[in-house]
């Protein structure tokens, strides 16, 4: 089933506020960004596994929450595993009343001598990769102006290769092993860019990544320079080259001592970049504001547990700071939306930039 | 009898050792302790868990991350292994050891954190009873049954999981009235603790005693009364 076109829509007041963000035009009104994926499917009444494992309910659930809230999220299938199955290791699909996104059964690697051992996976045909492109394929049937590419944090997903724990210790014991480990993500990154790029055309690609074990909640900004920053920089610089246009990263959790770093990243003209409630909209703005769209950061264990007040109080306070930020100013989560906050709650986000979004 | 100056500098040692995560040195400071006669469970107090709270001030104060807190842990462990079978258990007099049960609770895999927790809790002498990750929430009352620990520490990762809190801390109480209860993890606040009928809540690993010592004195003055 089409999405209903919203009437601003129908109205062609707004074609899609992030694309005219995207084409360096300001909106009629700040854009709402939920950043939810667990969260549709509540919506459209699935269990939150098929946002994962079933191309088409994920697909539709995105697209109809996108249309409830009016909100421009990339519809995508998150990836957070992203790696484990596709070097040899196994995952777990939510199951539990409790579990938010698949997890990790067991790593490829085990031991010191496994990562010598580790061969770039084959795109086409590893782990889940083939859905994901199923998916990317379904939205280039319905004409999607916009092909997302799910990679992520190279210091995230080389931690889904042989656990954080080892990964850590590994930055001071054995740092060749994480080099190893964040040069074969990188590449593998690569390898997955280009063949989306060959599929849909690098214009229509938009890549994104989520970056949480980069947070300086746990490695210091000093391992992040080291382990982190140079693949992003590569992986950034070598996606421009293929004519990417826009890189799109959420930068989680507590990143105030990296910032210097991200702002050094190349992500396109403009990119995009999320951030966690631990870092002020000011300060993001101040390092990322003159090339990147600005999107945040309302706390997610607000909009879960907290009154509608709290919420749309919180939302006020992101809409003062970000609106004017020199590439634009998304609302979003702070983090994903959690699955389980009351539609009222997420509802009140979208009152907030009705209320205090629109510009002049 | 070994003087009092070698055995300070023993324990300087120590400390000094866990700090720098330097596994070998506590080994050798600690095989050196226990061949000189210093009391093994001095050396682990003053020594190690001396040691471990300066990392955990190093890691509030971010000068230390995870990767270093995981070194310093094998530190410690490394000098538990040899001082622990070594403290000599007088029941009559040995003080009572305070216990906590502790878990990522089911729906989450995440485990870090509350290792790093757990590690607090060992270096500072507590009995910990870890149930690992992903707990069903009736092990929680089952193991606080079976062990009537000081307090229950929960951790979650996710905000889904977070939500299990909110159910099993009522079950835990249903069945021991008295017991703390202590959350912690990312999307955990003071307010959701409360929220949820906790009695504590510890922004990070290197608080977490702190909190939970805070938190068990101002339950018996809650009881006295």
């Amino acid at each position: 089933m089409e999405p209903r076109k919203t009437r601003r829509e129908e109205e062609g007041a707004s074609v899609g506020r992030l694309s005219a963000l995207l084409a360096g035009q300001r909106p009629d009104r700040v854009p709402l960004y939920l950043y939810g994926f667990g969260f549709c499917t509540r919506m459209a009444g699935y269990p939150i596994s098929r946002i994962y494992d079933d191309v088409e309910k994920s697909f539709w659930a995105q697209t109809w929450t996108k249309e409830m809230y009016d909100s421009e999220d990339l519809i995508r299938i998150p990836f957070i595993t992203h790696g484990t199955a596709e070097f040899g290791g196994e995952i777990k699909m939510p199951s539990s009343e409790w579990s938010q996104a698949p997890s990790i059964r067991s790593y490829p690697v085990q031991s010191e001598e496994d990562v010598a051992k580790l061969e770039l996976p084959d795109v086409r045909t590893a782990g889940l990769l083939p859905m994901l492109m199923e998916f990317s394929k379904l939205q280039d049937n319905l004409g999607s102006p916009i092909i997302p590419c799910t990679v992520g944090g190279s210091v995230s997903r080389a931690a889904n290769l042989c656990g954080v724990d080892k990964l850590c210790r590994w930055m001071i014991r054995k740092p060749e092993l994480v080099h190893k480990l964040v040069r074969l993500i990188t590449d593998h990154f690569l390898d997955m860019i280009r063949y989306w790029v060959d599929t849909f055309g690098p214009e229509r690609v938009i890549l994104f990544g989520g970056c949480a074990t980069e947070s300086n909640q746990v490695i210091s900004p000093k391992q992040f320079k080291e382990f982190a920053f140079p693949y992003l920089k590569e992986m950034g610089e070598k996606a421009l080259a293929l004519g990417i246009k826009h890189i799109f990263y959420h930068i989680c959790g507590e990143q105030n001592l990296n910032l210097p770093y991200w702002a050094q990243i190349p992500m396109g003209d403009p990119g995009i970049a999320s951030f966690g409630h631990e870092i002020d909209l000011t300060t993001a703005i101040e390092y990322l504001g003159d090339t990147c769209i600005i999107a945040g950061n309302v706390e997610p264990a607000v909009i879960q547990t907290g009154t509608p007040q709290q919420v749309y109080e919180l939302a006020k306070q992101c809409i003062e700071k970000g609106k004017y930020a020199p590439r634009g100013f998304m609302l979003m989560s702070g983090c994903e939306l959690p699955p389980m906050a009351p539609p009222y709650n997420v509802y009140v986000m979208k009152k907030a930039v009705e209320d205090f979004g629109w510009y002049d | 009898m070994v003087s009092r100056e070698r055995t300070q500098e023993l324990l300087r040692g120590l400390q000094d050792a866990v700090v720098a995560y330097d596994e070998e040195r506590v080994a050798e400071l600690s095989k050196a302790a226990l061949e000189e006669s210093v009391d093994a469970y001095e050396a682990v107090m003053s020594g190690l868990a001396a040691g471990m709270e300066k990392v955990g001030e190093l890691y509030v104060k971010q000068e230390y991350f995870v990767p270093e807190l995981l070194l310093c842990s094998d530190a410690l462990y490394a000098g538990l292994d040899i001082l622990r079978p070594q403290i000599k258990v007088d029941k009559e007099m040995a003080p009572v050891k305070r216990q906590i049960v502790i878990g990522t609770v089911e729906g989450d895999i995440h485990d870090i954190g509350k290792n790093l927790v757990k590690v607090m809790f060992e270096a500072a002498g507590w009995i910990v009873h870890d149930l690992g990750s992903d707990v069903k929430l009736e092990r929680f009352v089952e193991e606080q049954l079976r062990t009537n620990s000081d307090i229950v520490g929960l951790s979650a990762l996710m905000t889904t999981s977070m939500l299990a809190m909110q159910k099993v801390i009522p079950m835990i109480r249903a069945q021991d009235l008295n017991v703390a209860i202590m959350v912690g993890g990312a999307p955990l606040t003071r307010d959701t603790a409360k929220l949820y009928g906790a009695d504590g809540y510890a922004d990070n690993a290197g608080d977490a005693v702190r909190q939970a010592v805070k938190m068990l004195d101002r339950k018996r003055e809650g009881q006295a009364t």
